[in-house]
């Protein structure tokens, strides 16, 4: 097993895009995805795994990314808010949470659309019990989580369609 | 002259500019700084609430591979307040002492943060603890000690009363007593506080890059402090992630930072984790409040008399001191909407070996609506009144206004009494008093609790350390697009949608056409920033009136261009006309040109060019928004736990520019008055050790703690520009009240009634099985 006081070249799919890096050890996947790849969509707001701004999709489930060493990522399809984001314009997901005002300062935002497209892939049509309780780990300090529900809410409705 | 445009884009649901990039990962936060060869910088913190420090042994950590500098105080020996002040002022990095756990001492600058935090650990600082000072109602009588050897505990205290208080008070039918307690609480901004400098080698000029509130506070605050001519600093702010108040200090890591910089002539960052954030972000809310209340038979309440206490911690805060800020305020706005003849106060501010207090949204307004709808629902219990009814009765009516409260405030117009009928309508009022009958017979405990706020905005001067105008410059380039910016600093309030909503209706141009620039020194006017919910009324007012005098331009250009008379010419749809001769039209983009290429054609009198700067003071020094919240709580007397079911808020904030955005607001600080209500606090040990340093001890509300709210506006415009009052605080003013009261109401058969932000589960109990008991 490699030290933790020398660097490891690690190979992470990211976004449907392979990437090679020199890491040491004790990096988070959050810091790797941040500062050795650019993707600084995927926000830190607490590093205890609470706030959930770090979370990003690791083979379709959500986790948070302050909370493993990017060297455990190796071989998982990672997924951040910039891989559900299309060239052009928003994801249908995105558009709603833009036309229900449902983000503020926008930190928690890129946590909260990942959670949530974990969410409608598993249960494309959740009520909003069902919204709610999934977005319990990722906390919103601006909204009062009101219109992020309404936003998740409609785009189930409306089912992936713009 | 041509009439004013009728309003189109003021009043719309318009959705944000602000949004594309921050759905999209692309929005640029504090962290997301990044320059070549940056530096990034760890913080040796104070480990003891209070102690000497015999000695700083830096030697291992300064040479670790990979560590650039370790300063300590005597390498950035600066104080923050001029020490006449409040007698004592916090030095960036600790001298001879610590005063509060989380103080900066030392800062480690290396190559990454991980290498800074492994640097920061070879740090060996001797301490001598000494006991610390900890409890507020002890350290006002100076016990066990002073905080600070050369200064009295109070730094600040202040007594008022109104004339013939005692006569009418002592005659009143009947009196009570209560002491309402506030714990710490903080914003928990979810992007944390950070600052970075660097040096640009050629001109000499700092560039600091600040996450805050205020960008030409801050501007002037590292200019003065480390002595750099005011022109040579350029502050940018960046994506903000949250302020809420507490990202308007200067804080010691800024001036370190930037000191940093500056020595190393390398670029600098530092960025706050959770744990120094929960130690070193200002708190807030630390007061207790013993209060006295005299009320007739019909529930009339004739006065209050109050000693307003808070617990400042160890510094004065700079620039805002929030313990100063909380009881000053809260002392004056004290009677709330209602018509409350006398007032006797007296406050004082003490030091503590606790973390420095400072502004969380709201400031004094949580709690001064806490005490005084806990007020009114001790007097309506007292006689058996229905709360509402006791509202009523006391309620200052339209035609006082404007009204002079106890405090000598003066109120403009609102409609406080009309907001409480409306909420009372949304909530069902008669239904639920059944429902909650129902519920008691089958042991299930509901509540509703009524909280009528006021909220002074606009103020001359707020937390944000702020100047009582704001600042609006207008450019509109030779194509007819505008560029306009203001000083203010927003994090999160859609600025740049609403502002360009203003702007866009002045100029006739369509609302993509205006971009809004914002927190940068080098391209804003000096401002005053954001906070003391002033964005909306000040700085929107500046932008109409930067709008007005540039409309005011275009038309004398439309008149010169098109031969007609200025008052014949409109504007609209990027174009001028003479009314009623829709053909004899220019478009703004002509005009523009003409400004700017073809200056042969500029009208006599007018300037090259189409740009201006406005500034807007309001006639008035403050200007009162206010609502009414109701909430509807289930309490468990079993668990303790409190869940908020149903929730309604009729808001007066005047004219409304973007009433989602507006909606937005009020549902997020209902969110934070249910957290102030429930979950918030900060709590220390007898050590002085604060034991909430994570998001799993402080607890923030979650999508299932906060129910869906039932929102109405009403509208009653201020005197000052476009009518608009300030909004950005109320719901977290008014939210704290209306979930208390409605747990008070809900646990009403076991008699108690709750003093405490928050209520914890413990303390439910405690209520009830001391009702049990009694």
């Amino acid at each position: 097993m490699a030290s933790v006081e020398e660097r490891q070249s690690i190979h992470l799919s990211v976004n449907g895009r392979e990437f090679e890096a020199d890491v040491f050890p004790r990096w988070t996947l959050a810091d790797v995805l941040r500062h050795q790849m650019g993707l600084t969509g995927t926000h830190v707001g607490c590093e205890q795994g609470v706030c959930g701004a770090c979370t990003v999709l690791l083979d379709g489930e959500p986790v948070r990314s302050c909370l493993m060493f990017a060297v455990q990522a190796e071989g998982q399809e990672i997924v951040t808010v910039e891989g559900v984001t299309p060239d052009e314009g928003l994801s249908p997901l995105q558009e709603a949470f833009r036309a229900h005002h449902a983000l503020q300062c926008g930190y928690c935002t890129p946590g909260m659309l990942l959670t949530a497209e974990a969410l409608l892939k598993r249960n494309p049509h959740p009520d909003e019990e069902a919204v709610r309780a999934a977005l319990t780990g990722n906390l919103c300090r601006c909204t009062g989580y009101q219109f992020i529900v309404d936003a998740v809410l409609d785009a189930a409705q409306r089912g992936g369609e713009k | 002259m041509a009439q004013a445009m009728r309003p189109q884009m003021m009043g719309a649901r318009v959705s944000r500019v602000e949004d594309p990039r921050l759905l999209s990962g692309q929005a640029r936060y504090m962290d997301d700084i990044q320059v070549p060869g940056m530096l990034e910088v760890a913080f040796v913190r104070s480990p003891h609430a209070a102690a000497k420090i015999v000695r700083i042994d830096v030697d291992q950590a300064r040479s670790m591979p990979g560590v650039h500098a370790v300063l300590t105080y005597h390498d950035c020996p600066v104080l923050l307040w001029e020490r006449d002040t409040y007698k004592v002022g916090q030095p960036v990095l600790a001298q001879e002492a610590v005063y509060y756990v989380g103080q900066p001492v030392v800062a480690i600058v290396a190559e990454n943060r991980y290498l800074a935090e492994d640097a920061a650990e070879l740090v060996r600082v001797q301490y001598e603890p000494i006991e610390p000072v900890l409890d507020m109602r002890q350290a006002i009588l100076e016990t066990p000690r002073r905080v600070h050897q050369h200064a009295e505990n109070v730094f600040f205290h202040k007594e008022y009363s109104t004339p013939g208080f005692e006569e009418a008070f002592n005659q009143a039918a009947h009196h009570l007593s209560a002491t309402f307690r506030t714990n710490r609480q903080t914003a928990v901004s979810l992007e944390p506080r950070g600052t970075a400098a660097m040096v640009d080698a050629a001109s000499g000029r700092v560039t600091v890059y600040a996450s805050t509130q205020s960008p030409h506070r801050m501007r002037e605050d590292i200019s003065h402090f480390l002595q750099i001519p005011e022109h040579l600093v350029r502050v940018i702010v960046p994506e903000v992630g949250g302020g809420f108040g507490m990202k308007a200090n200067c804080y010691p890591e800024d001036i370190v930072v930037t000191a940093a910089a500056r020595k190393l002539k390398k670029p600098v960052k530092w960025v706050s984790d959770r744990l120094e954030s929960l130690l070193s972000d200002v708190h807030a809310r630390d007061d207790i409040h013993d209060v006295d209340v005299a009320f007739d038979d019909t529930g009339k309440i004739i006065g209050i008399r109050d000693h307003l206490m808070a617990d400042g911690g160890a510094f004065p805060a700079y620039p805002f001191s929030g313990a100063v800020g909380e009881t000053s305020l809260a002392s004056r706005v004290l009677t709330g909407p209602y018509d409350i003849p006398h007032l006797a106060t007296t406050i004082d501010c003490t030091y503590s070996n606790k973390t420095p207090l400072g502004a969380y949204r709201g400031v004094w307004g949580p709690i001064a609506s806490f005490i005084q709808e806990g007020i009114v629902d001790r007097v309506a219990r007292a006689l058996h009144l229905d709360p509402a009814e006791v509202r009523r009765r006391n309620m200052i009516q339209k035609q006082q206004f404007p009204y002079r409260n106890a405090a000598r405030m003066i109120y403009d117009e609102g409609s406080y009494l009309e907001s409480m009928e409306e909420a009372l309508r949304l909530i069902d009022y008669p239904g639920f008093r059944q429902r909650q009958a129902e519920a008691r017979r089958q042991e299930k405990y509901l509540g509703v609790g009524i909280s009528v706020f006021v909220e002074p905005t606009a103020m001359a001067s707020s937390e944000a350390g702020s100047v009582g105008y704001e600042s609006c410059t207008i450019r509109m380039e030779p194509s007819g697009k505008v560029t306009a910016a203001l000083g203010l600093g927003p994090s999160g309030q859609g600025h740049e949608t609403t502002m360009a909503q203003i702007i866009a209706d002045q100029l006739g141009v369509p609302f993509e056409d205006v971009v809004i620039l914002h927190g940068d020194t080098d391209s804003a006017p000096y401002g005053g920033g954001t906070g003391g919910s002033r964005s909306g009324p000040i700085g929107g007012g500046a932008a109409l009136v930067a709008g007005r005098q540039m409309r005011e331009r275009l038309v004398k250009y439309a008149a010169a261009l098109l031969e007609a008379g200025e008052a014949d010419i409109e504007l609209g749809d990027g174009k001028a006309w003479v009314a009623g001769v829709p053909d004899r039209s220019i478009t703004i983009r002509t005009i523009a040109e003409t400004a700017y290429t073809n200056v042969k054609k500029i009208p006599e009198g007018l300037p090259i060019g189409l740009e201006l700067t406005a500034r807007y003071l309001p006639k008035r020094p403050v200007t009162f928004s206010n609502g009414t919240h109701i909430a509807e709580v289930e309490v468990d007397p079993a668990t303790g736990v409190v869940k908020v079911t149903r929730y309604a808020v009729v808001n007066d904030c005047g004219r409304l520019i973007n009433p989602t955005i507006v909606e937005g607001q009020i549902h997020g600080g209902v969110a934070q008055g249910i957290g102030a209500a429930v979950l918030e606090a900060l709590r220390y040990n007898e050590d002085g050790q604060l034991v909430t340093t994570s998001l799993l001890d402080y607890l923030l509300p979650e999508s299932t703690d906060v129910p869906r709210m039932a929102i109405r506006h009403l509208e009653t415009p201020s005197e000052g520009e476009g009518g608009i009052k300030g909004m950005g605080e109320g719901s977290l003013i008014a939210a704290p009240a209306a979930v208390v009261n409605a747990i008070s109401d809900a646990l009403e058969p076991f008699g108690g009634m709750v003093d405490t932000l928050p209520v914890t589960p413990k303390d439910v109990r405690t209520l009830v099985q001391s009702g049990r008991q009694g």
